[in-house]
C-alpha cells in the first residue's frame, strides 16, 4: 500500500494549534499543490505525483484539525460569525489541493506522447526539476534567491528518498539534490547557470 | 505563445484565468472590497461558458478523427481548473455577502509564503509611465498585479503593455519579503479596508 492511502485512512486526533497555524498552513499548501501537480505532469514524474496525494491527504487532516480548532475557539454569536467565513477558505483551499489531485490523476492515462506538457510549458510561469551539480557543497536557498533575482521559488527539494515541499529560505541545498523552481524562463536559466558554475 | 493550437491558447488562458481569480478573491477578503469580488462572481460566469465551449472543442476534435485520450485529458484538466476558480468563489463569496472576516485571516495571508500587498504609485516613482513588460515585476521583485485600481476603474490581471501611471492603486502579489521593497519603490502602502460600494 502506497504511504498516501495509508495515510489517508489515518485516524485524526485534536491538536492544539492556532486556527491562524492552520489557515496558514492550508493557504501555502493550496498554493504550492497546484505547482506541483504541474511539475509532475510536465516532467511526466511519478515521484512528484506521490507528494501531491500525500499533501492533499494532509489538506484533508488540517481540515477536520481545522474544524474541531475553530468549534473549539467559538464562544460567542460574533465568534460564529467571523469563523465561518474562516471555515469557508479553509474549505476552499481543500477543494484546489482536490483540483491538483485531478490534475496528476491525469497521468494515468497513458499515453504515447505526452499531451499536456505543450499546454502548460507556455506562460508566463514555467516549472523545472534540476539536479543540482555535484560541485554545489551546501548553498542557502535564499543565496541562489539572491544571485538569481527574484523571479524564482524553490517549490520542493527532493534529498534521497525524501521530499520537502515548500522549504524555508534558509535550507540548505548541495549536490545531488534535486530541485522543483517555478518561474519565468529567463530566471531559471540564470538559475540553471549559476548552479552550474558554482564550485 | 507560438505554434499553439486555438484549444491550448484557450486552456493556457483558462488556466491563468483561474490563478488570477484566487489572487482576487483573497484580495477582496483582504481589504474588504466587494468590487473585486463581483468581478471574482462574474469571471466565475464566464468561466463556466468557456468550460462548455471548452469541452465542445475537445469533443469536435474527436469527431474529426482527433485522439481519444487527448479529448479526455483536456476535459478533465479543464474540470479541474474549473473546480479552482470555484473555489475563488466560495472566497470572494464571504466578500460578498458582506460577512466580516476574523482578524486571523488577514495574519494568515502575512504569514503566507505568497502574500498581497497594495500600493500607490507616488509622483517620483520609478514605476510610473512604465508598462508592466519593461517593469519586469516578477523578476526584479518576485511580485505579480493582481489588479490596479485607477480613479474609479479597475484593471484585473493587466497585461504586460499596461503603463503604470501616477496615482494608480496597485493589489500585487508575491513574497512577503519582497513587500517593503516593492511598496518603497512603488511609493506608498495602502492601509485600506473600506467597502467602496
Amino acid at each position: 500500500m502506497k504511504v498516501w492511502k495509508k495515510k489517508e485512512l489515518e485516524e485524526v486526533e485534536y491538536e492544539p494549534r492556532s486556527v491562524r497555524e492552520i489557515l496558514t498552513e492550508m493557504k501555502d499548501i493550496s498554493e504550492v499543490i497546484v505547482d506541483l501537480a504541474y511539475a509532475a505532469v510536465l516532467f511526466n514524474s511519478d515521484e512528484i505525483a506521490e507528494e501531491v496525494r500525500l499533501l492533499e491527504v494532509e489538506m484533508d487532516r488540517l481540515k477536520y484539525q481545522m474544524e474541531m480548532t475553530v468549534m473549539l475557539a467559538t464562544r460567542t454569536t460574533e465568534d460564529a460569525e467571523q469563523l465561518a467565513g474562516v471555515l469557508q477558505v479553509a474549505n476552499a483551499t481543500e477543494h484546489i489541493s482536490n483540483a491538483a489531485g485531478d490534475i496528476v490523476s491525469l497521468m494515468k492515462t497513458h499515453m504515447k506522447e505526452p499531451i499536456l506538457p505543450s499546454v502548460l510549458r507556455e506562460g508566463d510561469e514555467i516549472i523545472s526539476f534540476s539536479r543540482v551539480p555535484d560541485r554545489v557543497k551546501g548553498m542557502r536557498i535564499e543565496e541562489l534567491y539572491d544571485r538569481v533575482s527574484a523571479g524564482i521559488r524553490v517549490l520542493a527539494v527532493k534529498r534521497g528518498k525524501r521530499w520537502f515541499y515548500d522549504p524555508e529560505d534558509d535550507m540548505f541545498i548541495r549536490g545531488r539534490d534535486r530541485i522543483v523552481v517555478s518561474g519565468g524562463e529567463e530566471s531559471i536559466l540564470k538559475m540553471k547557470k549559476y548552479l552550474e558554475g558554482k564550485a | 505563445m507560438k505554434n499553439l493550437r486555438e484549444i491550448d491558447r484557450r486552456l493556457l488562458e483558462f488556466k491563468e484565468r483561474a490563478e488570477l481569480m484566487v489572487d482576487l478573491a483573497y484580495s477582496s477578503l483582504l481589504y474588504d472590497n466587494r468590487i473585486i469580488a463581483r468581478e471574482v462572481d462574474i469571471m466565475e460566469t464566464q468561466m463556466d461558458r468557456e468550460h462548455d465551449a471548452l469541452e465542445r472543442l475537445a469533443v469536435e476534435e474527436v469527431r474529426e478523427g482527433g485522439n481519444v485520450d487527448r479529448a479526455v485529458i483536456y476535459i478533465r484538466l479543464v474540470n479541474a481548473l474549473e473546480t479552482i476558480g470555484d473555489a475563488a468563489r466560495e472566497i470572494a463569496d464571504i466578500a460578498l455577502r458582506n460577512m466580516d472576516v476574523h482578524q486571523v485571516f488577514h495574519m494568515s495571508v502575512r504569514d503566507s509564503d505568497r502574500t498581497i500587498t497594495a500600493a500607490i504609485i507616488a509622483e517620483n516613482s520609478k514605476f510610473a509611465g512604465k508598462t508592466l513588460k519593461e517593469l519586469e515585476l516578477p523578476k526584479e521583485y518576485g511580485m505579480w498585479v493582481i489588479a490596479i485600481k485607477r480613479g474609479e476603474r479597475w484593471i484585473y490581471g493587466p497585461d504586460g503593455d499596461v503603463k503604470i501611471k501616477r496615482g494608480d492603486w496597485l493589489i500585487a502579489g508575491g513574497p512577503p519579503e519582497m513587500e517593503d521593497e516593492f511598496v518603497k519603490e512603488a511609493g506608498q502602502k495602502v492601509e485600506w479596508d473600506t467597502d467602496e460600494d
